[in-house]
């Protein structure tokens, strides 16, 4: 699957594309922006993965729990377990229910768990983490939890780690996100145009060319995710590949175009430096009938035609 | 520089070494021979896989691309660094790091992989297998008659002088340096487990709470030198444990240097806090590599790199420099003037060793493609074509 750009959402492989985000593993990006935001998209996916059976952890740093947990039904609330750092984020209150070590002392617990199956982990935000950590701290604790599974010979094997991280892009420069990216398996950017929202999604897989698609979707109030065709294409014109180039020799004044007559004779023609044997041959033989030219010289007093010193410069 | 050169005897190697110890004199009587050494001559050093430059006889390894090899001079001088600035996506600097690997195991060096981001055990695991002799010239004809498309069939009749440029891929070569590698086909286990090997794996070297102090190196590189350093002096490839067995060379390799896994920030921001630790792990790596028969190949995402004048430190302290750009995700990927290839490979640097002038080739203006098992290395030739009539 090569790169491929504009909305083009038609056949049904490339409209899974969001659907198997989690299927992948890995650290999944979702960069946001302040126009188009991600939060929703966060809990459309963990609606999703909590309904396939997965075990779904959330670290939630920016909102509170209860606007977090606002609009999903109560069986899936059910499900998620909430790590709460919002409320008290430097555990000044210093009860027993706080995890030590902060949010990476929670996500090393989570992986230290011994039960299997597949976990999705959600960051709420990684912005969050970002400005309060050190930022290769937080990429060594990514990578290390993401890459749990694939270390092989372990005793107990765990399922695939999914780790979900909400990113707002305009909150750092380009170093931060550049580090997080290259470390992501997916890169999930949201934009859109006239009201429609649209993902466009980066997969990187190990040692093959990453694959990239556009994909346009809507959040339904119960967040579940409508994937969407896109909108008309005849908004944008300048994406047409059936525009016929422009041929520059139709208007001029002097003649470009060659018959068959000519291009085969232009074919034919020998160039000058190109030493072929025929033109060998032809310069050997001496040509008949062509009117020779001689020269016809006689030497003067002055002329010395002496072999040995051409230029009388000896001085004997 | 531990510079062992072809009329130099065994002994020379172990005398550099030993000089500030004996300071009557630097000259020594050469040793009763260890047995089991094939010599031909009494004064050649023959260490497998190397080679005297034919310039100034540098010993020289290869870098397992024997294009590559032809562009650098021959091939990486022994005690040098070669770095390369990965793509964008990072497909392609992997194989040109695995490639060096493979060469060492080829040939029978002892490796050293280093590792921040993939377990070492599980790189070795995707060495590309090496092309046989009798194989490799079958697999090279049958690519390069694949590659001939109908244009390059064509005779250059109006260009007629650039049918003259001497092509950058060379036949296949002698078994003795420089191999080619099938990049579809993983190398056989038996050869992996014949190897003599050290990994590093950051994740599992370093607890990740230690405290750095400013202007010193952070933890990850510390450890990873004092490794190395354990591992030369350990094995002798500096001469300070005579060497009972055939005297061999060290192939280290460093994957993803300078990225956030490795604990350095100069990634994440541009006004970091401890500029200098990547440049001063590089220049007490080069120390150890330039006292001991070692050839290093580190492979740096420099793209992420915020600060520019880092770049620039680190492309002086490193020997040979070498930059991958792909055409994967840039407008250069549907133009037709780049349709042929993959990727454009910029030679920054080159050293010169020993030298006055460096051994730079003609040719600039390489782009490489990654066929179905070969990666090669090509002069763009789309100038060629576009003054065809």
């Amino acid at each position: 699957v090569t790169l491929s750009e504009g909305a083009r959402a038609g056949t049904g492989r490339e409209l899974g594309m969001l659907d198997s985000l989690l299927s992948l593993g890995g650290l999944v990006l979702l960069r946001d922006s302040v126009e188009w935001e991600g939060r929703s998209l966060l809990k459309a996916l963990i609606k999703k993965s909590a309904l396939c059976g997965e075990q779904v952890h959330i670290l939630g740093c920016e909102v509170s729990e209860e606007e977090f947990r606002e609009g999903f039904d109560s069986d899936i609330n059910n499900r998620l377990v909430y790590h709460d750092f919002f409320r008290d984020p430097l555990n000044w209150s210093k009860t027993e229910e706080a995890l030590p070590g902060g949010p990476l002392g929670a996500l090393r617990a989570i992986c230290k768990r011994t039960d299997p199956g597949p976990v999705t982990i959600a960051l709420d935000s990684l912005s969050w983490l970002l400005l309060h950590l050190p930022c290769t701290t937080l990429c060594q604790a990514l990578h290390a939890v993401s890459h749990q599974d694939s270390c092989p010979g372990d005793s107990s094997p765990v399922g695939k780690v999914s780790v979900l991280g909400l990113l707002h892009e305009e909150l750092h420069g380009p170093g931060p996100v550049g580090a997080l990216s290259s470390l992501a398996q997916t890169e999930v950017t949201l934009g859109g145009t006239k009201g429609q929202a649209s993902a466009h999604i980066l997969c990187r897989r190990p040692r093959q060319r990453p694959t990239d698609q556009t994909q346009w979707f809507s959040i339904l109030p119960d967040f579940s995710l409508d994937l969407q065709e896109g909108p008309s294409v005849e908004s944008q014109p300048c994406s047409d590949p059936h525009i016929p180039p422009v041929d520059p020799t139709t208007h001029l004044t002097f003649n470009l175009h060659l018959s068959k007559k000519e291009r085969e004779a232009r074919d034919s023609l020998i160039l000058p430096f190109q030493f072929s044997s025929e033109k060998q041959q032809a310069l050997l033989r001496p040509r008949p009938g062509q009117a020779t030219s001689h020269i016809f010289y006689e030497p003067d007093a002055y002329d010395d035609l002496d072999q040995e010193d051409p230029d009388d410069d000896l001085d004997i | 520089m531990a510079a062992v050169a072809s009329c130099g005897s065994a002994s020379t190697g172990s005398a550099v070494a030993t000089a500030s110890k004996s300071n009557v004199t630097s000259f020594q009587r050469r040793g009763p021979r260890a047995s089991g050494t094939n010599d031909s001559g009494p004064r050649l050093v023959s260490i497998a896989g190397t080679r005297p430059s034919v310039r100034n006889g540098q010993l020289l390894v290869s870098t397992g691309l024997p294009a590559l090899d032809q562009l650098l001079g021959g091939g990486l001088a022994i005690g040098t660094v070669l770095l390369i600035e990965e793509d964008k996506y990072n497909i392609y600097s992997p194989l040109l790091f695995k490639c060096f690997l493979a060469e060492g195991i080829v040939n029978g060096h002892t490796l050293l992989v280093a590792s921040a981001k993939e377990d070492p055990a599980n790189i070795l695991q995707e060495l590309p297998a090496p092309l046989l002799d009798d194989n490799s010239k079958k697999e090279f004809d049958e690519d390069v008659y694949n590659h001939k498309t109908p244009e390059s069939n064509i005779k250059m009749k109006i260009a007629w002088r650039y049918q003259l440029l001497p092509k950058m891929e060379i036949g296949p070569v002698s078994s003795r340096f420089g191999h080619y590698y099938d990049a579809s086909k993983r190398i056989p286990q038996e050869l992996i487990e014949a190897s003599n090997w050290h990994g590093f794996f950051l994740p599992e070297k370093v607890s990740s709470t230690l405290k750095v102090e400013p202007c010193s190196l952070t933890p990850g590189y510390i450890k990873l030198l004092q490794f190395i350093q354990n591992i030369i002096s350990e094995e002798g490839f500096d001469g300070s444990n005579p060497q009972k067995k055939q005297r061999n060379v060290l192939r280290i390799g460093i994957q993803n240097l300078g990225s956030p896994l490795w604990g350095d920030d100069i990634c994440c921001a541009e006004n970091v806090s401890n500029s200098h630790s990547l440049t001063k792990f590089l220049y007490v790596l080069r120390g150890l590599l330039r006292t001991s028969l070692s050839a290093c190949i580190i492979t740096m995402p420099t793209h992420l790199i915020q600060n520019k004048a880092i770049i620039a430190r680190v492309t002086n302290l490193s020997d040979i420099v070498i930059g991958l750009e792909s055409f994967i995700g840039s407008e250069r990927e549907t133009n037709t003037l780049y349709k042929d290839y993959h990727g454009l490979i910029h030679i920054r640097q080159i050293p010169r060793l020993n030298n006055l002038i460096c051994d730079e080739s003609d040719v600039k203006d390489l782009a490489f493609k990654l066929k179905r098992k070969l990666f090669t290395i090509e002069v763009r030739e789309f100038l060629c074509f576009s003054l065809q009539s």
